[in-house]
């Protein structure tokens, strides 16, 4: 699984910036078409959710998806084969 | 299936304010919906009148939007005419303790098994920011622009002083807390009330010097005491202090209940 930001429903708050554990949402720099500064994600394969989510047949952590007020952030399905980047936090 | 199934998809994104505390709540309480796998045909959320009661409006399921204050007057007309149905009702500090202040307190003295989520952002929101029953002292609104020089009330003690079987607040920052404290209050038969705190950078947060939405849910965050933490303080004879908000389960029992199942 894939976290990703939808940017039609982000108002740029930043909450989600205050709550992940791995400081994976960080505030972003540029606003968009819409005006708004949605946040950058950082290395966003860390989220124990992406990685636990079908295993555990549950969601894990959500806590950025529970917080964020405008349900901008879910998490999308991989493509067969697409290429994935493994970074291990010690 | 998660929680983001309750929403209706097609009226999203809502109006809410950008970082406005009420979608936040949206979620914890349809999360803990999610776990008592209610059937969406058998659950009904009512509000009455202010920003925080358009929650049911974004929600698929059966709802009543009713007139200011009168959330819980409907929902007991639901409840009592068919007990089978699941029945949530949003409303805010406005809706629920100033003009509907009458229905709140025989809502918890009849103890009917309702869910009762407040949104307390302290504020009338949807008006453009007029002090409210909860407004904190010294807190600028429209209507007090010196600063409030009223008392609040505290909704919570006001509930267990009235009857509430359940009772617990939390905050927009707790989300996790507030999710198993609304499951909580869903199981319990009788009237249970959860107070959130909630940011509303709008209307409260601009004038109260909370420049960012992050710097009043940090206030939140820093100004909440555990109820476990505050009776061991009491105990021990020690302070309290006054601007701290006590979080938690503040009361669960088993007086008799109104239109249980
Ligand atoms: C009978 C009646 N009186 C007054 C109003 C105006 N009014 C609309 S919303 C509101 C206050 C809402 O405050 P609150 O319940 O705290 O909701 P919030 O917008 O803060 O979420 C008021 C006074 C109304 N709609 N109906
Ligand atoms: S689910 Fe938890 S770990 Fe994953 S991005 Fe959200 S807050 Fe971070
Ligand atoms: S919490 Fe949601 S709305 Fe706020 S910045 Fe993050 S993704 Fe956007
Ligand atoms: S005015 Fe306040 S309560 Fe209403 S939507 Fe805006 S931030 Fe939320
Ligand atoms: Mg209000």
């Amino acid at each position: 699984m894939k976290l990703a930001i939808d940017e039609t429903r982000c108002k740029g708050c930043n909450l989600c910036t205050k709550v992940c554990p791995y400081k994976i949402f960080k505030e972003g720099k540029k606003a968009n078409r819409r005006g708004i500064i949605i946040p950058e994600l950082d290395r966003p394969e860390r989220c124990s959710n992406c990685r636990l989510m079908h295993l555990y047949g549950r969601t894990l952590c959500g806590v950025c998806q529970l917080i964020c007020p405008d349900q901008a952030i879910h998490w999308v399905e991989e493509q067969p084969y697409e290429p994935q980047k493994v970074a291990i936090e010690y | 299936m998660s929680f983001e199934d309750w929403y209706r998809q097609d009226r999203l994104p809502h109006i809410f304010c950008a970082g406005c505390g009420n979608g936040t709540i949206i979620n914890c309480t349809l999360a803990a919906i999610e776990q008592m796998a209610w059937k969406k045909e058998e659950t009904v959320f009512v509000s009455g009148i202010g920003c925080s009661s358009r929650a049911p409006g974004y929600i698929a399921a059966d709802s009543l939007h009713t007139t200011h204050g009168r959330a819980i007057a409907f929902a007991t007309g639901v409840k009592l005419a068919n007990p089978d149905l699941n029945v949530v009702v949003f409303t805010g500090d406005g809706d629920l303790a100033a003009i509907g202040g009458n229905h709140f307190i025989h809502g918890c003295r009849r103890n009917i098994d309702l869910t009762v989520v407040c949104m307390n952002n302290q504020i009338y929101g949807m008006t453009g920011g007029q002090g409210s029953p909860t407004t904190p002292r010294g807190c600028i609104s429209s209507t007090t622009p010196y600063g409030c020089a009223e008392t609040p009330f505290d909704l919570c003690e006001l509930a267990i002083a009235s009857g509430a079987n359940y009772v617990s607040r939390w905050t927009s920052y707790h989300v996790k807390e507030l999710e198993k404290s609304v499951l909580a209050g869903l199981q319990t038969p009788g009237f249970s009330f959860i107070e959130a705190l909630v940011q509303c950078p709008t209307a409260f947060g601009r004038r109260n010097k909370f420049k960012q939405v992050s710097d009043q849910v940090d206030y939140l965050r820093t100004h909440t005491m555990l109820k476990a933490k505050r009776d061991r303080l009491l105990d021990q004879g020690q302070h309290i202090p006054p601007d701290m908000y006590i979080v938690g389960e503040l009361a669960r029992r088993n007086r008799p209940a109104l239109g249980v199942k």
